[in-house]
């Protein structure tokens, strides 16, 4: 999967479990409470269908889950076989 | 050692008179031995529980960390590594467990079985529930291998011992505590100067707020009392209940953070105007907020990250559709860490009642998310509309209060009573009929309460101005020397003219738990 074509793929499901945000700028997901930990494992359980990818708790941290880049990154670190 | 008492206030002035005057690099072992003094004050036999909880913790790190160097295989070495983490999490538990819990789970069997054994009342270690958690959480982030396990016994035995927080908490973060403990502090009085500011705030929210609630309080709710009071004292008193516990634990907090801050170290905030919280799961990030990041980082992520849970989810998007098979497990996860938050808070089915309650209200919203997003949208209701927010606040400041019922009550046959005649013993004219007035019984006099309400627009008044982001610690800094110390100096004597010293073990109901 492209970047472009991850990151949108995101988005699409950030939208649709919670609506109403600009994840295309937004960098502070996490920081400022735009998505809560009901939102977090929701988004957790879609990426893990969507990229077959398996996410431990040590994954679950601002850094990974603060703007729609950030989780394609882990994403794609998780693919490559990475932590 | 109750902090509202002569002794401790001897005991700090020592403390921080020594902490600047002896050589930096020795600070922190200064800190250890008054940490360790502190503890034994309120009472040697406690000193135990506390030490196997630290040694438990540190080797298990240490052992953790060699099995990391000195492995190859990372199937081995996460192998391992889970059975260390396995028997540090059952010793460490497990000593909370028998401490805290033994006694309830035999009168629970004696009911279920109709047995009598009987068992001796043991010792309850002051702050173990606090410390234990304390020490899990370093040893499941070694596990995560976040950071390295601290090699010096006698450091990690500050980590845990640090007697500010050994209380009451907050319940600290190895990487966001440690590193200020072992670090050199100067002497900096704009610093002294923000802990005193803390410190006495706190004070006034738990002699002035806490304390004088409390009078009205234990009159109305005691066991033998309540039957005679109608509805509207319940009432009262529950609201009465919700001022002193906040002001008792989160102006016991503020004595914690300002009481470290004169060693140069924060703590973590414990609070956040939670009665200002517009649903549950917020409250829930505002009030006791490190046991509620604790149970979110430890409990709820592993569970519901789980594999079992992870094919429970599959199962049941499969039978369930996507929105709701994708909120069943995330639920059912939160109803098990709210079920072990009532726990935490002692060996009482009243406890247990009162953290499903909140965690079951938190599941259903939850997972009605989307369906109140789609309701709302329909109504035309904007989030930031004012009286939407009002209206949040004031259904979750109603639930809040619903809960402490049970928080309060002696136990769960007296909490139903309480709420029970709150409901069908109501009357209204109670207010401005006189009856408040509870001259024989408590001395509670018309002063009483205009000192309470007068207490508690303070609280509120500040509180708010906090919450729109002013920080008045801060305005009253960058006034005139004169000026401030003035407003301490009124506060310093508001504290023994209009406050309460408790008599209840002359301290703070959080420091039971």
């Amino acid at each position: 999967v492209k970047n472009s074509e991850g990151l949108q793929k995101i988005i699409a499901i950030l939208e649709e479990i919670c609506p109403g945000v600009d994840y295309n700028n937004s960098q502070t997901l996490v920081d400022h409470q735009i998505i809560d930990s009901f939102a977090i494992l929701s988004l957790v359980a879609e990426l893990q269908e969507e990229f077959d990818v398996y996410i431990t708790p040590m994954q679950i941290k601002p850094a990974n889950f603060n703007s729609a880049q950030a989780l394609w990154n882990m994403v794609e670190r998780l693919q490559a076989g990475g932590k | 050692m109750s902090f509202v008492s002569l002794k401790f206030v001897i005991f700090l002035l020592v403390a921080v008179i020594g902490f600047y005057s002896i050589p930096k690099r020795w600070q922190w072992a200064w800190l250890l031995a008054f940490s360790y003094v502190y503890y034994a004050a309120a009472g040697l036999k406690m000193v135990p529980f506390l030490l196997f909880s630290t040694l438990v913790s540190y080797s298990a790190g240490i052992w953790m960390d060699r099995i990391k160097n000195n492995q190859v295989e990372e199937d081995q070495i996460q192998r391992k590594k889970r059975y260390i983490l396995l028997i540090t999490l059952i010793l460490n538990f497990g000593m909370l467990v028998v401490m805290k819990y033994t006694n309830f789970a035999v009168a629970n069997l004696n009911f279920l079985f109709g047995s009598h054994f009987s068992f001796q009342a043991l010792l309850l270690p002051l702050g173990i529930s606090f410390y234990t958690f304390q020490s899990a959480g370093y040893i499941i982030d070694v596990y995560w291998e976040k950071f390295e396990a601290e090699k010096n016994f006698f450091r990690f035995a500050l980590f845990v011992s640090f007697f500010p927080q050994l209380l009451q908490g907050p319940i600290g973060r190895f990487d966001k505590l440690a590193h200020q403990l072992y670090e050199e502090h100067s002497l900096d009085w704009s610093r002294m100067e923000r802990s005193l500011q803390r410190i006495l705030w706190g004070f006034f929210k738990k002699m002035v707020v806490a304390d004088n609630a409390a009078r009205f309080v234990d009159e109305v709710f005691a066991r033998n009392n309540f039957p005679k009071y109608s509805g509207t004292f319940i009432l009262v008193a529950i609201l009465g209940y919700s001022i002193q516990l906040y002001g008792d634990f989160s102006g016991g907090m503020d004595i914690v953070k300002g009481v470290a801050l004169l060693f140069g170290i924060e703590l973590d905030e414990n609070f956040k105007r939670p009665y200002f919280a517009t649903s549950l799961a917020d409250f829930w990030h505002r009030w006791h907020i490190t046991l509620g990041t604790w149970m979110k980082d430890y409990v709820f992520y592993p569970i519901s990250l789980s594999k079992t849970m992870n094919r429970f989810g599959k199962f049941t998007r499969k039978v369930f559709g996507k929105n709701i098979g994708r909120a069943i497990p995330i639920g059912l996860a939160n109803l098990i860490v709210f079920f072990l938050v009532g726990v935490w808070h002692g060996a009482n089915w009243k406890y247990i009642v009162y953290g499903l309650f909140h965690g079951s209200i938190i599941a259903i919203s939850g997972m009605m998310m989307l369906t109140t997003r789609k309701w709302k949208s329909k109504l035309h209701i904007p989030d930031i509309s004012i009286s939407w927010r009002v209206f949040q606040i004031a259904r979750t400041f109603l639930l809040v209060n619903i809960s402490w019922y049970f928080d309060r009550a002696d136990d769960l046959n007296h909490a139903f009573a309480l709420l029970n005649k709150t409901v069908t013993d109501f009357h209204i004219s109670d207010l401005w009929n006189g009856k408040f007035l509870l001259y024989g019984v408590t001395r509670i006099t018309p002063e009483y309460y205009y000192v309470v309400l007068f207490a508690c627009l303070t609280l509120f008044v500040v509180s708010y101005t906090q919450e729109k982001g002013i920080h008045l610690g801060e305005r009253i800094r960058s006034k005139p020397i004169v000026l401030r110390f003035a407003i301490y100096l009124i506060l310093l004597y508001a504290l023994p003219a209009l406050g309460t010293l408790s008599s209840s073990s002359g301290g703070f109901i959080y420091a039971q738990f």
